[in-house]
């Protein structure tokens, strides 16, 4: 945006950032009419924007700050339709420890869905360089079919997975299902195609030219992956282990099925806090937005910390 | 560049001394292409993708319960008996168009909220970046929570009621309907703006100070300049919006629990519950190969849009770059999505 050193750009904008080119040019007009409208590239009369943004964020605002006020309500009071707490208590983040086994729920959770990103991450990478950098029979296949497995649905695999996972238990003996390892090896079915297709995307954005050079010297492929690609590719990495790890943490079709109660994931935990509460008489709302809270705080928390990645990384950095 | 150079080089160790001559003739970074990378993740794909989806379309030919299971394969074979099941005697026909006209409806709504939010945060203003982030959080929320509260809220006597001093009953009868596009169109509309956002960086400065020279008004701008610039990103989110509304199991299920209400009874929480509630594992099976063929429609045309191949060595055109940025971006995001469903 800063490029544009034409006459009529920004004469009279009143931001602070105005570049040197545009002060320089800035002289030569009069402040027009619309003292704030006249930067070329602006979309939307201010007045607009304002009401926008205001009426997009109030509509994002309004559930999400309902959770944080019902998380340190009482109970009763979320159940009479209380938006704004009366007083507020932090009891429900203590007490929901000991009604539900969240503690557990998470350790589950986070020992699942960490294994699969760290597999799945590992495993994109050398598949994704060979599919991005050479070119062989069935490679737009390959690529295709990492886009086409993505949208399987989930209910076409649990079943088939399920059976097989029952199979395997009556003819070996060795119990799958209700382990975090049968969780684990699901969530690679849909780990590995996303986490591969993330790091084709980031790979393509990488220069030739860095592994060209690598090459002139001589090194192998193994040896210009571990040694120039890695080192180049940790952002891609750690997106698609990110996206790895939410896919097992959001996941609540599989791991209903394939968890008993010492392997539920947190997902689980939460869904069970929710039925246990329509059977008994007292109802515990405030205790389930502190324990929602809970459960969104790690993926929210990722979100916050690796969002240049998340977001911009892969849609700027892929174009260069 | 040359074989001397690289000889002289010390640390040139990973290179065989017999490397045949022959090879260089090649583009050097053809030379050597090491396929048997593919192998960890593409057998691991195979067993736990492949191998499940086959046996998925076996079990949909077999009478199959609770009690066959530990020995599918001997379970009675019954040919196309489930599909005509599920066709016949099974909701799944009204499931299908729950499905179908939910996505359709959310897709449709999202549209435009996701366009406005992207085009409202286009220019530069103090504060933007925490828009931006604002923007993002009902996408980056995991769905189960998501359903978690919203449930909460919509309680007879929950806070949406009380608020607004209706008395509806959201989560049962016709209502819930409307609950569940209300709370899809909640959590999906990032996406779009995603997408919008990707498109509208491609719009030129030139054409912005071509239209400011015009004298245009912001609404003629943005109708006939900016949203051409659109159609593209915005058609590949719709797709992509569309298929994974379809395959949307965890907000149906949070929010109304097992049974569901009869008006959204959709395709995939349908085929849970005929595989772990009425344990008919066969009809479950042809239940979700059905469900299978209706998101292929929307699928087959999305890899039809999306652009494989980047083309780099032939040097891409501006207006190709462009693409790539729509298509590239898409995956990606849609992982995020699908990282939620």
């Amino acid at each position: 945006m800063s490029a544009h050193g034409t006459p009529f750009a920004g004469s009279t904008r009143t931001r602070p950032t105005a570049t040197l080119t545009e002060s320089i040019t800035a002289p030569g007009r009069r402040p027009g009419r619309r003292p704030y409208d006249t930067d070329v590239t602006r979309l939307l009369p201010r007045w607009l924007l304002v009401v926008v943004i205001a009426v997009i964020i109030a509509f994002i605002a309004a559930p999400v700050l309902y959770i944080l006020f019902g998380s340190v309500n009482s109970d009763v009071a979320v159940a009479r339709g209380e938006y704004f707490p009366s007083e507020f208590t932090l009891a429900n983040y203590v007490a929901i420890w000991d009604t539900v086994a969240l503690g557990q729920g998470l350790v589950n959770s986070i020992l699942t869905a960490g294994a699969v990103a760290v597999a799945s991450a590992a495993l994109a990478v050398s598949t994704a360089y060979v599919l991005v950098r050479f070119r062989f029979l069935g490679r737009l296949t390959i690529l295709r079919g990492l886009l086409a497995l993505q949208s399987i649905p989930g209910t076409l695999l649990l079943l088939p997975v399920f059976v097989v996972f029952a199979n395997i238990a009556s003819a070996t003996g060795v119990q799958v299902i209700g382990t975090r390892w049968g969780l684990f090896v699901t969530y690679l079915t849909f780990a590995l195609p996303f986490s591969t297709w993330v790091m084709v995307t980031y790979l393509r954005g990488l220069p030739k030219e860095l592994e060209e050079a690598a090459r002139i010297d001589g090194a192998s492929s193994g040896r210009i992956l571990r040694s120039v690609v890695l080192p180049l590719s940790w952002p891609g990495i750690v997106v698609s282990a990110i996206f790895a790890f939410l896919l097992g943490w959001n996941d609540v079709l599989f791991s209903t099925i394939m968890t008993t109660p010492n392997t539920r994931t947190v997902a689980v935990v939460l869904q069970v806090l929710g039925t246990a509460q329509e059977g008994g008489a007292v109802p515990i709302y405030g205790q389930m937005m502190a324990a929602s809270i809970v459960c969104a705080v790690p993926v929210v928390a990722l979100y916050l910390v690796f969002q240049r990645y998340l977001v911009g990384g892969l849609t700027a950095g892929s174009v260069k | 560049m040359t074989a001397t150079r690289s000889q002289t080089r010390p640390d040139t160790s990973a290179r065989r001394p017999g490397d045949p001559r022959t090879a260089r003739t090649r583009a050097l970074s053809e030379r050597e292409r090491p396929l048997w990378m593919l192998l960890p993740g593409g057998v691991l794909m195979l067993v736990v993708i492949v191998v499940p989806l086959l046996v998925g379309v076996y079990i949909a030919m077999l009478d199959l319960d609770q009690y066959t299971l530990r020995q599918w394969f001997s379970a009675p074979f019954v040919g196309l008996a489930n599909f005509a099941e599920a066709f016949t005697d099974s909701p799944l026909l009204h499931s299908i168009w729950i499905s179908v006209s939910l996505s359709v409806l959310v897709t449709a709504v999202t549209v435009p909220i996701g366009v406005a939010a992207a085009i409202s945060t286009q220019n530069r203003f103090p504060g933007r970046g925490l828009v931006r982030s604002v923007y993002l959080i009902p996408y980056v929320l995991p769905a189960f929570v998501v359903g978690t509260f919203f449930r909460t809220m919509l309680q007879p006597q929950g806070v949406v009621n009380t608020v607004f001093g209706t008395d509806v009953l959201w989560l049962n009868g016709s209502a819930s309907y409307w609950a569940l596009a209300g709370v899809m169109v909640w959590t999906s509309w990032p996406f779009v703006y995603l997408l919008s956002l990707a498109g509208l960086q491609a719009v030129d400065n030139e054409v912005h100070e071509a239209a400011a020279l015009d004298g245009v008004t912001w609404w003629a701008k943005l109708r006939y300049i900016v949203f051409p610039y659109l159609r593209g990103p915005l058609s590949l989110a719709v797709i992509i919006s569309i298929l994974h509304n379809i395959n949307n199991f965890t907000l149906p299920f949070v929010l109304f629990g097992i049974p569901l209400p009869s008006s959204v009874e959709v395709m995939p929480v349908l085929t849970y519950i005929a595989s772990f509630q009425s344990f008919r594992f066969g009809l479950s099976a042809a239940m979700a190969i059905c469900s299978l063929v209706i998101v292929a429609i929307p699928l087959f045309v999305y890899l039809r849009a999306v652009r494989l191949d980047t083309g780099d060595d032939a040097g891409p055109t501006r207006k190709q770059r462009r693409a790539d940025l729509a298509t590239l971006t898409a995956p990606a995001a849609a992982d995020l999505e699908g990282a939620r469903a």
